[in-house]
């Protein structure tokens, strides 16, 4: 593994690390959980930040997805999915919470604007990360319904309800595209690494 | 299983992206239960879409480390499920229980862990097809209700019953695995037998590679006790033999 070489992957370890520590964090192995929070932080931190956009509240929530790693890692099941994937749902799933119990309407509609518009941004910022460009290489393989699907509920935190209200199409093409299009994605990434 | 008026494959994309309402998660998520293709798709796609956080890494504040390491050190873990899972699963097969001269019953009081864990090995299995939703929704009730018990009791002849019972539902879910296989005309049937009544709970339904699919029995009263006989296949009115299957349900 790379973990010698910080700044290059340490964003992004394998699935197979995580769940080696997940198993000592599960016995209340403190040390591991360090370990955690060194190789995910950022990787958590960034996607919280992504979808809550308020830095004091994307602290807030990066602390409860850790501290639920810490608290649940006994129920990680690795028959389930890649440990890497099941704290991002972790992540994902508390920061699409905190958004959506936390939202007016009008934040809602402000919100829209911006995250409409934000994939560029956002892949700019990372754009020097290995890892950052095959996702956007990859994310640039799919058709533009597909794409913006996928980042709207992804990044925005949106149901797919409110990303067919969005863009202006069927629900029914939404789900289509949310679905045709991560099965892209997924093809594309597990080629290209 | 379907989702109402929408071919649930189509929701896994959406599903992975947690772009679902609750409710159409909840749906979706009972569909999983069902599907094992589905749930290859939804985990290979929840992969894909973790993968999307990749592109937005960004450093904490440095600050944020001692912060949690501190909070995790004075917080308590919860306990893995699976000891739960397996306990469960021993006695469903009947290894581990003494086999007494008298029905041997085991009873743990039990919360939601345990209903949990039982229900994820009843729900998860291929059984579930043959139900419909509003039984279904029944059964996952009493196996989450925070009262449940869970009981083991083995069987006169052979094999043995496994009961959860909420009393705030007034119900529970009975399951059976290698209870003697019946001639085509005769069936098991499920009893509530109380001080004042005798009252048929149904026929069990057919196994499945040893073992019955969950059965709900509502209407549970104070003193019940839970009988199964080997009846004519149309069922009896009243038992017409000795109990295969004797439990005494615990009282509130």
């Amino acid at each position: 593994m790379t973990a010698e070489l910080p700044g290059e992957r340490s964003h992004a370890p394998s699935g197979g690390d995580l769940a080696a520590l997940l198993a000592k964090v599960a016995r209340g192995d403190e040390a591991a959980f360090a370990g955690v929070y060194d190789r995910f932080a950022t990787v958590v931190y960034g996607l919280v930040r992504r979808v809550v956009r308020d830095p004091a509240q994307s602290e807030e929530v990066t602390q409860e997805v850790l501290l639920e790693v810490w608290r649940t890692a006994s129920r990680f099941d690795p028959g389930q999915g890649s440990a890497r994937s099941w704290l991002m749902m972790l992540a994902h799933r508390r920061a699409i919470d905190r958004v959506r119990s936390a939202q007016a309407a009008a934040a809602r509609e402000a919100r829209a604007a911006v995250a409409a518009t934000d994939y560029d941004v956002v892949a700019e910022e990372v754009e020097t990360r290995l890892d950052a460009q095959r996702v956007r290489r990859c994310l640039d393989t799919l058709t533009e319904l597909q794409r913006e699907s996928v980042t709207l509920a992804y990044y925005g935190g949106y149901t797919y309800r409110e990303v067919a209200a969005l863009l202006g199409v069927a629900v029914g093409t939404v789900k289509t595209r949310m679905r045709d299009g991560l099965i892209r994605l997924r093809d594309c990434l597990g080629t290209d690494s | 299983m379907r989702l109402r008026r929408t071919d649930p494959h189509t929701l896994a994309g959406a599903y992975a992206l947690d772009a679902l309402s609750e409710e159409d998660r909840e749906r979706f998520e009972r569909h999983l239960g069902v599907c094992e293709s589905c749930r290859a798709e939804a985990a290979s796609l929840r992969d894909a879409a973790g993968r999307l956080a990749e592109a937005t890494a960004a450093a904490p504040p440095p600050r944020l480390r001692g912060l949690v390491l501190a909070e995790a050190a004075r917080t308590r873990q919860q306990p893995p499920p699976v000891r739960v899972a397996e306990r469960v699963r021993r006695s469903w097969h009947g290894v581990g229980w003494p086999a007494a001269p008298r029905l041997a019953v085991a009873i743990a009081g039990v919360g939601i862990l345990v209903a949990l864990a039982l229900g994820t090995l009843l729900i998860n299995d291929q059984h579930r097809l043959h139900m419909d939703e509003a039984q279904r929704s029944q059964i996952a009730a009493v196996l989450n209700a925070p009262d449940a018990d869970i009981m083991t009791v083995s069987a006169r002849t052979h094999g043995s019953a496994t009961v959860v019972m909420s009393h705030a539902d007034h119900a529970l879910v009975l399951t059976t695995a290698r209870l003697p296989a019946l001639p085509a005309t005769k069936c098991y049937q499920v009893w509530l037998m109380g001080p004042h009544r005798m009252k048929s709970a149904g026929r069990l339904p057919p196994p499945k590679q040893g073992m019955t699919p969950p059965m709900i029995v509502p209407g549970v009263a104070a003193g019940d006790e839970m009988g199964v006989t080997v009846e004519p296949v149309g069922g009896s009115p009243r038992p017409s033999s000795r109990p295969v299957v004797m439990l005494a349900l615990p009282s509130a």
